[in-house]
């Protein structure tokens, strides 16, 4: 009698076990050829997409905006000189019909099309431009990628306050339609800098009739192909087809709907359930991924972001290039890929990701746990003998924490030496990895325009992003001259070697590159596969017809 | 012939309840085996991963299966159950110790005094708490005590309420007045006298809170108090389990278990405890 | 007890002060601030957005000036979203969480104390065990754990009702549920042990002896006095509850009061977390006072001073 009330808890618990057993086991294929999907198939009513956008938006002002749930809406409410192609990000024409480079790259005009406007019909000029990225660059704006503009003549300098007048900088709009930008130096991907959501515009009359709340709903005047019509905080953002814009016709979306669902689960969870026709990269746990591959719905790219250790070259023992050529040997990438990561992301053995058109990257660092060994005993530990106990800093997010465990063992195996692992809350480890108080930390870096620069960059001496109080005479002078060179391959080739002199001296110990891994409705057409994970809305649209006719079968089906 | 004194009587009592004396057994042998699970025969390290395995469903090699490490689950739960066990019984303590007898003396005294303590207690229990911990992790260096102290923080609060509420109800009865004619002093009346007619709801109180306080040591892992990695608590054990829960069930479901039976255990001994203590009860319904 | 009621609400300004003084310093001096993140931001910006929020001024002026917008109710703009005042964040968020909790809290209470008394009254039977075991199911699954089963029972097997969000009234069964789950046992097992020891007392013999029903028994006489520890507990957990509970707001993906704090704890966002702790410490005081003043009405022996 006694054990009745027991027996009955644990046979609800195991009933429930059986049917978390069933929810997976219930997504079996209903037939062999017959594509899977994952979820339900009930395309919405009309052109209205709907989305997780994940985390709640900060800005929405170009100049302030910085990481995806801000840059996704932005560059759906304003739209730039120079747009990035859907399929390949390679620059397209915008705001601006066409371009002139000079021969030594240093000199770029934009010419705007005629009779731009605002969403208030005011008359959008070459002026908005130059006036919206002197904003960007003004130190007074606060703008974190300001940054991007640098390779701009003077920009730097204004931007750090040595050059107090603007008008000093290299961009000027010679007449209405058009704009003359002056670049310091040859900078081959600046198209693709004039295309993020930095370098949008902004219009003059709404910042400065409404300050710092210009981009609420009931102010916010835009260009771009969408109107933000409701922001409900945390909750939801919804944008409708903007008339005034000069492609409105290409425009097939009426609405969309971006939710600001910061859970992972949770966002699966909504696709499957479909209320949400895609659910972008970084939105599905990393532990559904092996299960996700044999779903028609899932869709996995190569992604220019890289997951690796930083290390603090300022501590002992840290300090001795012996030492910490001997983690980077003993740690086996490809086993963590392979095992703990069951294959869902390669492993990766240097700095900058794969990918990068004409870049003959230097050669890899590989497994060696002999070799490891010998670097530790060159460093005056043989065997380990001796080393102090090193930390390893994570912020328990995801699979940070199993990855950590795993590189613990590793190094615990190979080298014999004590390593501990210390789990923080998000802002005391960026903290602490920004003061350099730490040994070993976690760090990715995403790119932002498809050039190694963009990688190797932060780890320029005294650079804010570098983190690891590492600093090379050499890698310095050889990125410098990359950035003044004027022949593309030569540049790549400087940049190649500047990274062989990084992934040499060890600060950082690279583990794996992402993959994009997003859920796509088979009904949503116009969103492809990027590398830098950039959706352009503007080409989005739901097809009725089509591929879901054929699924009367799948419908409803887990 | 001498009377029997309340526990020696409540004693004879508890071990007369055959349920409350089969969940104590159920939990000395737990703690038992988590105490001695580095000495079992044949039980792995719970530390030592087999990246090959991977996350195995439970076997005859590893009974409760194994984690994404290759991890013996068993074992981790075994070894996790140290510091669950022991937090939560050091905890517990402490908040029962602290909050009995502060809101015991706040609902005795009354008045003035009564409001001043109670509102203190609102003033902490109105602070956030996630920035309580980052500070006691800025100024103290991690440990055990700091581990306890966190914990403690916040448990002892609900705890002094309901105390207070009971007492202030009973300090109007008559075997208060009566103690008090006899000229017995007022911590006397509190400790002696209050104190065991509020036990009631305490114990039910104390054991309904030992799997928040686990779960509670798991969301300090996660701020760096707490057990860090690889070890794992309970609470831990769970939280991770859960992420991974429909495809590998049993990584939650094992934990889970563990932690519900301790949960079980407890409550049904807690009432047996009541029971036992409570000078009116005969067992009977009516 | 007007009196009373009203001197306690005057009560309440001192006690807030004190919770905002400490508040402000609890979150300046914790590591790390509101303007960092993975990619390092220019000096230039960081020195404008730290002059444009007033963070480079000395601590005592920030915390005077902090203190005089208080009172009029100018809790100022949140860090991690300039565009919007963090008095219209809370107070938009706070009705969602209101209904959220007070929802639960019915539920807890409509399910709880009948569980409890009917555990009490057939107390050490196999209804007693049987009750105490299903309200203990409750706890013993934590919320985290229990919000995903049932959205994988309900959502994604059954499709009876929607994963997550916060729309059609069909979406709130589940987070509603899961919420109510630990308050459930927690008002059983304390009605039970209240009532135990109340069924036992001199004066419900008494009522028995004069003949009265046994409902009218239970009802007006035990259970009336079994119930505060409950009332006691209620305080403090309604304001929990309605504040909003953090992992039933993340997993469900509820716009409400809970994740305004977690992701401003998290993000430095010193506006955001004074206002909302100001908010919840008001609602607390307000609902212990609510608490104190039952308790008078409910036992005719307590003196509220």
């Amino acid at each position: 009698m006694r054990a009745r009330p027991a027996a009955l808890a644990l046979a609800l618990i195991a009933s429930a076990t059986a049917l978390a057993g069933c929810g997976r086991g219930a997504s079996a294929p209903p037939g062999r050829g017959a594509p899977r999907y994952f979820g339900s198939l009930h395309p919405p009513a009309g052109q209205v997409f709907r989305f997780n956008n994940g985390a709640e938006p900060e800005h929405l002002d170009p100049a302030l905006a910085s990481g995806q749930p801000d840059g996704r809406i932005t560059r759906a409410l304003f739209e730039g000189l120079v747009v990035s192609d859907p399929r390949t990000l390679e620059p397209a024409p915008g705001h601006a019909y066409r371009w002139e480079i000079s021969t030594d790259g240093r000199d770029y005009t934009f010419h705007l099309r005629p009779g731009l406007v605002w969403s208030d019909r005011a008359p959008l000029t070459a002026r908005d431009f130059e006036w919206s990225w002197k904003r960007v660059l003004d130190p007074a704006t606060g703008s974190r990628y300001a940054g991007l503009l640098f390779p701009v003549a003077n920009a730097e300098a204004y931007n750090s306050g040595r050059l107090a007048d603007a008008d000093a900088v290299g961009i000027r709009a010679s007449d209405d339609s058009t704009l003359v930008v002056r670049l310091a130096d040859p900078t081959p991907h600046f198209l693709h800098l004039a295309a993020l959501y930095t370098c949008l515009p902004v219009p003059r009359h709404a910042v400065e009739r409404y300050g710092d709340r210009w981009t609420q709903p009931e102010n916010i005047v835009g260009n771009g192909p969408f109107l933000l019509r409701r922001w409900e905080a945390r909750a939801r953002l919804v944008l409708e087809r903007n008339p005034t814009y000069w492609d409105a016709a290409a425009v097939r979306l009426e609405r969309v709907v971006a939710y600001s669902v910061d859970d992972a689960a949770t966002s699966t969870n909504l696709y499957k359930a479909g209320m949400l026709d895609w659910s972008p990269s970084g939105y599905i746990p990393s532990q559904y991924l092996p299960y996700m591959r044999g779903y028609a719905d899932f869709r996995s790219a190569p992604q220019q972001t890289v997951y690796f250790y930083s290390i603090n070259v300022t501590r002992a023992p840290l300090d001795d290039v012996w030492v910490r050529r001997a983690l980077t040997y003993a740690l086996d990438r490809e086993t963590l890929a392979r095992r703990v990561l069951r294959g869902t992301r390669p492993a990766w053995g240097r700095f900058a990701p794969g990918g990068y058109p004409g870049y003959e990257p230097p050669p890899e660092i590989a497994y060696d746990p002999a070799r490891a060994r010998e670097c530790l005993s060159r460093a005056g530990y043989p065997g380990g003998q001796g080393f102090p106990k090193i930390e390893i800093l994570i912020n328990t997010s995801d699979d940070r924490r199993r990855v950590a465990e795993a590189v613990q063992a590793m190094w615990k195996q190979t080298l014999g030496i004590p390593v501990g692992v210390t789990n923080l809350e998000w802002a005391t480890y960026l903290d602490a990895t920004a003061k350099l108080k730490y040994q070993v930390a976690v760090r990715n870096w995403i790119g932002d325009y498809p050039d190694p620069s963009t990688f190797l960059n932060c780890y320029r001496s005294g650079d804010g992003n570098n983190r690891t109080g590492w600093s090379s005479g050499p890698y310095d002078r050889l990125l410098a001259a990359a950035q003044g060179e004027g022949d593309p391959a030569a540049r790549l080739r400087l940049l190649s070697r500047a990274e062989a002199i990084l992934l040499d001296e060890a600060p950082v110990i690279p583990v794996y590159q992402f993959v994009t891994h997003e859920l796509v409705k088979p009904y949503v057409r116009g969103l492809y596969a990027t590398p830098l994970d950039y959706h352009p809305l503007k080409s989005v649209w739901i097809d009725h017809g089509g591929a879901t006719g054929a699924n009367a079968a799948a419908r409803g089906a887990p | 012939m001498r009377p029997a004194s309340l526990w020696a009587d409540a004693w004879r009592r508890l071990r007369r309840n055959r349920v409350a004396v089969a969940c104590g057994a159920f939990l000395a042998l737990l703690a038992l085996l988590c105490a001695a699970a580095g000495w079992l025969p044949g039980l792995p390290d719970p530390n030592a991963p087999d990246f090959a395995l991977g996350a195995a469903a439970p076997s005859w090699r590893h009974w409760f299966g194994t984690d994404p490490l290759g991890r013996d689950l068993l074992a981790r739960i075994l070894f996790g159950g140290r510091i669950s066990l022991l937090v939560a019984l050091v905890a517990t303590l402490v908040s029962l110790v602290i909050g009995v007898s502060y809101g015991a003396l706040a609902g005795y005294a009354g008045g003035k005094l009564d409001e001043a303590m109670m509102r203190f207690v609102d003033v902490l229990y109105s602070l956030p708490y996630l920035f309580l911990v980052i500070l006691l992790l800025v100024f103290f260096s991690k440990s055990l005590i700091m581990l306890f102290v966190a914990l403690g923080l916040v448990q002892w609060l609900t705890m002094s309420r309901i105390v207070r509420g009971q007492v202030l109800s009973l300090k109007q009865q008559t075997f208060v007045e009566a103690a008090r004619a006899l000229g017995a002093r007022d911590r006397r009346i509190v400790f002696a006298h209050l104190v065991p007619n509020t036990l009631g709801p305490v114990i039910v109180y104390a054991t309904l809170t030992i799997p928040a306080v686990m779960l509670q040591e798991a969301f300090l892992s996660f701020l760096g108090l707490g057990v860090q990695p690889p070890d794992a608590s309970w609470g831990v054990l769970v939280d991770e389990g859960r992420k991974l829960m429909t495809i590998f069930p049993w990584l939650v479901v094992f934990p889970g278990l563990a932690l519900a039976a301790t949960l079980f255990a407890l409550n049904f001994l807690g009432d047996g405890l009541r029971d036992a203590l409570d000078p009116q009860s005969r067992g009977e319904a009516r | 007890m007007i009196s009373y009621a009203v001197r306690r609400a005057l009560l309440m300004i001192p006690t807030l002060w004190v919770i905002a003084t400490l508040t402000f310093c609890l979150v300046r001096l914790a590591p790390g601030g509101p303007f960092q993140s993975e990619r390092d931001i220019p000096p230039a910006a960081r020195a404008a957005l730290t002059a444009k929020y007033g963070l480079d001024r000395p601590l005592p002026e920030q915390y005077a000036t902090f203190l005089r917008r208080a009172a009029v109710l100018d809790l100022g703009p949140s860090y991690s979203n300039p565009t919007r005042e963090v008095r219209d964040l809370i107070l938009g968020s706070a009705g969602v969480s209101f209904e959220l909790g007070g929802w639960a809290l019915l539920v807890a209470l409509l399910v709880g104390l009948p569980l409890g008394a009917l555990a009490a009254y057939r107390q050490n039977t196999f209804t007693d065990h049987a009750a105490m075991a299903a309200a203990l199911l409750g706890v013993s699954i934590p919320n985290f754990v229990l919000g995903p089963l049932l959205v994988l029972l309900f959502s994604l097997t059954l499709l009876w009702l929607p994963p997550a969000l916060w729309t059609s009234p069909a979406s709130r069964v589940l987070p509603v549920l899961t919420l109510a789950a630990v308050y459930v046992a927690y008002v059983a097992r304390l009605t039970r042990g209240g009532m135990l020891e109340t069924l036992r007392q001199d004066y419900v013999r008494t009522a028995r002896a004069k003949g009265l029903g046994e409902g009218r028994v239970v009802m007006r006489h035990a259970f009336r006095l079994g119930v505060l520890p409950v009332v006691s507990f209620l305080g403090p957990a309604a304001a929990r509850v309605v504040t909003g509970s953090l992992v039933v707001e993340q997993v469900f993906a509820i716009p409400g009061l809970g994740r305004h704090l977690v992701n401003g704890a998290f993000n430095r966002d010193y506006t955001l977390v004074l206002g909302v702790v100001l908010f919840y410490a008001v609602i607390l005081l307000v609902l212990n006072l609510l608490v104190d003043l039952a308790y008078a009405w409910l036992d005719p022996r307590v003196e509220l001073a």
